[in-house]
């Protein structure tokens, strides 16, 4: 899996290399200083994210510009994603960083956002994915237990319209029974609540889970059920390549209902899956900017994930999935963009109903 | 105990020392300049530890995180300005003490107790991670709810002969804090269209308008020197003294700032109001807290620095951040390639020996420094205050604009100054106000998610009712002792 996502970065580095070198001979960033805006504060998910690809930027964008990065949070990111919108130069010396949480009240239609990634050049964008887990004494093995399971649970939520939409909707489809209790600072804090008997259904983004939960399911303190699974190049939800023994949501599924996961439940589920976990983190340019330099970007996002010292850092620091770079990136955030309306007001429905959230 | 030997000496190799004393500059400097605290430390060593062996980075962000308690006392003692919200009740003490010339003392005695505090800390941090899980894991939301509670309870006690004035002080705290977006619906309070309201308004701003900016006007309008004498009294070796007379409010402060920084939530900007209203619940002279007590410095100081190795305890076993620094910090180590969790104790056990050192060197080497600095800094307090004001409201401007870099920052300061001014003019007790304010989230969500998930029966659990009894004798203590002495005269000691 990891090699064919490589082979196919490189292959797309050198096609993009050799067919676009003309194009992109025009662009030199050489003294300028780029800015990379981060709609968080610093030391966040995001952040790290960032901090992590700009000095790889710094080495392979034309001319090697200083990349720094800017944050700017407020708003839960949607200040920044205005700001971007708005006040951004098309030049190339300001680019955006986007997380679900900017592009879950774009997709739930938040009266504040006025950002609009239909507009944007996407440079590349990198997934992540998340694993759910029980506690032990309800007997639950594996998801095929799920079917008929009648007991009440409880979810530690930072609320319903985060990225916790994801996991609260999966709950929901395989019919669980499941409170949630909002207020948690983090999946950190709700991780810690279900240690605590606080809570006892929760799930973790796979870097966490592997150091954190395992040696809880070692234990006999925790059972793995399934991962949210990963997008393939087809746009199809498969397993997920870090820890491929779980069965992925759609396999979950089909496990207590006997045949695949489809209708408006299921369309918004992928919608907002992609959108939160898929191609979770994404690096923008503005609307107006010039072919050639979004090139240079994306030849640039093409080399770095072709550079052994960066995969060895996406191993150690993201989760080691691959990450998407420039037309893969926009396919798959494609899927973000194209959510049917009815898929859209399905979401809203079901969120004033079960959690009387009116999103405004 | 192979482990704790070897990081030692990975420590003392040149280049993890130069590290460390480069982590230690950088957090006194950011300790000096008021209203910068460790966010803004981590802010800016983060970028710079790309790359680094997480040893090397260890001893520069910690060595930074551990001496900003140490020199944020400058400001609190000499201008009444909090350094950073770690030295917030400092100020109730220290600055009194700086305006009778004895502002050497007050430093000497603050750096003595922060070296003690800070190797305290470092102490339990080293004994206590094998049993730090269990003793975390025991506070659920409704136990940290009644710990905010008893943090907020300390208003009693702080309001001194005001009690209505400080609960409704703290009510407006509260107010405050429960400006912007709602912790646990997503719902935004008061923000009227403005988008500066939606994150609420920023702990440094409150602090720096509360305190900070009332002192300015109140100091330009008599236009005299700090110090209202001309020459500086009693010597920093004094404040040692002082510090060594005291030592079991250090043990016991030290405890307070170790169990407060231990447990994740409660946030560490109110460690030291909780060690201050410790020392006055349990004194029964009481007459002269806010007046020049050297044992209101002495609190707060040990508290502050203890519990910077309380706090990376939560931040290293369960990846969860006990304050806004330790946040960044934990940013810092996913940049390093280190996932937090229990394999600290296991496979990372000399990183965590590394941080214990790191810890315990930063704390001697920031003492050592800012007592050497004490004596040229407090000259200072003689000169006219019109000198120095215009670069003091520079400096909390600055302070201020950096907490979200928007214009909302400078008209938020003016608005919470003029509100602190009022306050101090009409004796309402601005430390209620503060406490209320930091707290309100606290006690907002834990509440919330304590009935969301327990519904009433939450009120019956052990640990809550183990805190509610030592709240209602904290709250007993404080009121009986109070009543036995002759009232006072002058001014209180809450402003």
């Amino acid at each position: 899996m990891q090699k064919k996502w490589i082979l196919l970065g490189i292959a797309f580095f050198l096609i993009s290399s050799l067919g676009l070198v003309p194009l992109a001979q025009g662009v030199d960033f050489s003294g300028e200083t780029i800015k990379w805006i981060i709609p968080f504060g610093v030391g966040g998910g995001s952040d790290v994210w960032a901090r992590l690809y700009a000095p790889f930027f710094q080495k392979y964008l034309p001319g090697k510009p200083t990349v720094a990065v800017q944050n700017m949070p407020g708003g839960g990111s949607i200040t920044g994603g205005n700001y971007f919108h708005t006040r951004v130069k098309a030049d190339g010396l300001t680019a955006f960083g986007s997380s679900g949480s900017t592009s879950f009240p774009y997709l739930l239609g938040v009266s504040q956002v006025k950002y609009d990634f239909a507009k944007y050049h996407i440079v590349f964008a990198s997934p992540t994915g998340g694993v759910a887990y029980i506690k032990p004494e309800f007997g639950v093995k594996s998801p095929k237990d799920l079917k008929g399971f009648k007991e009440k649970l409880a979810y530690a939520s930072q609320g319903a319209t985060s990225l916790d939409l994801i996991p609260l909707l999966s709950f929901e489809m395989l019919g669980l029974d499941v409170k949630a209790v909002f207020g948690y600072k983090g999946r950190g804090p709700g991780r810690v609540a279900f240690e605590q008997g606080e809570t006892n259904i929760d799930y973790q983004t796979t870097t966490a889970f592997t150091k954190n939960v395992r040696p809880l399911i070692d234990q006999g303190l925790a059972v793995p059920l399934m991962t949210w699974g990963i997008l393939d190049d087809k746009g199809n939800v498969v397993r997920d390549p870090v820890e491929p023994e779980f069965p992925c949501f759609p396999e979950a599924y089909e496990m207590v209902y006997g045949k695949k996961p489809s209708g408006s439940a299921w369309k918004a589920w992928k919608a907002f899956f992609v959108a939160g976990f898929g191609v979770q983190k994404a690096m923008w340019l503005p609307e107006k900017t010039s072919p050639e330099i979004v090139e240079a970007y994306r030849s640039a996002a093409a080399e770095i994930v072709a550079d052994p010292e960066f995969q060895k850092m996406v191993k150690k620091s993201l989760g080691g999935y691959p990450q998407l770079v420039g037309q893969e990136a926009r396919q798959a955030f494609n899927e973000v963009l194209s959510v049917p309306l009815e898929s859209k007001q399905w979401v809203l429905k079901w969120l004033k109903e079960r959690f009387d959230v009116t999103v405004k | 105990m192979d482990a704790a030997l070897k990081s030692l000496g990975v420590i003392f190799d040149p280049s993890h020392f130069l590290m460390l004393i480069l982590g230690v500059l950088v957090g006194l400097s950011i300790g000096i300049l008021p209203g910068l605290g460790g966010i803004v430390g981590m802010s800016i060593l983060l970028p710079i530890i790309y790359g680094m062996d997480p040893h090397t980075a260890f001893a520069l962000l910690i060595g930074m995180v551990a001496v900003i308690p140490t020199s944020d006392t400058f400001p609190s003692v000499m201008m009444g300005i909090p350094g950073s919200s770690a030295s917030q009740a400092t100020i109730m003490d220290g600055y009194p003490l700086a305006k009778k010339g004895e502002a050497a003392r007050a430093l000497g005695a603050a750096f003595t107790v922060s070296l003690m505090g800070g190797l305290f800390g470092a102490a339990v941090l080293s004994v206590i991670v094998p049993i730090a899980r269990p003793i975390v894991l025991a506070f659920g939301s409704p136990e940290l709810f009644m710990l905010a509670l008893l943090g907020l309870s300390m208003v009693g006690v702080l309001s001194g002969k005001r009690p209505i004035k400080g609960v409704l002080a703290a009510g407006i705290g509260l107010m405050i804090g429960a400006l912007g977006d709602a912790p646990a619906v997503p719902e935004y309070r008061y923000t009227f269209g403005i988008d500066y309201l939606m994150d609420g308004i920023p702990l440094v701003i409150v602090g720096l308008g509360l305190f900070a900016f009332p002192e300015i006007v109140d100091l330009l309008i008599k236009g005299k020197a700090i110090s209202e004498v001309a020459t500086l009294g009693k010597g920093w070796l004094d404040g040692v003294k002082d510090a060594l007379r005291h030592k079991f409010i250090i043990l016991r402060c030290s405890m307070i700032g170790v169990i407060v920084g231990f447990l994740p939530g409660l946030g560490g900007s109110v460690v030291d109001w909780i060690a201050y209203g410790h020392v006055i619940q349990t004194t029964r002279d009481r007459e002269n807290f806010g007046k020049g007590d050297i044992r209101g410095v002495i609190a707060p100081e040990s508290a502050n620095n203890a519990k910077e190795g309380g706090g990376l305890i939560p931040t290293l076993l369960f990846g969860i951040p006990g304050s806004g620094s330790m946040a960044v910090f934990l940013g810092g180590l996913l940049i390093l390639g280190i996932q937090p969790g229990p394999a600290m104790v296991t496979e990372n056990v000399d990183l965590l020996y590394t941080a214990i050192w790191s810890l315990a060197l930063a704390n001697v080497f920031g003492a050592g420094l800012c007592i050497f600095l004490s004596k040229p800094i407090t000259r200072l307090t003689v000169i006219p205050f019109t000198y120095l004001a215009p670069f003091m409201i520079l400096i909390i401007t600055l302070a201020s604009y950096q907490a979200s870099r928007g214009w909302g920052d400078l008209i938020a300061l003016l608005v919470m100054g003029i509100l602190g001014w009022v306050m101090k003019q009409y004796g309402w007790p601005r430390p209620a106000a503060l406490i209320g304010y930091v707290l309100s989230d606290n006690i907002e969500t834990y509440l919330f998610i304590s009935v969301q998930r327990y519904g009433l029966t939450w009120i019956t659990r052990r640990g809550v009712i183990i805190l509610a009894l030592i709240i209602i004798a904290s709250l007993v203590m404080g009121a009986f002792w109070q009543h036995k002495k002759a009232p006072r005269t002058g001014e209180d000691y809450a402003e």
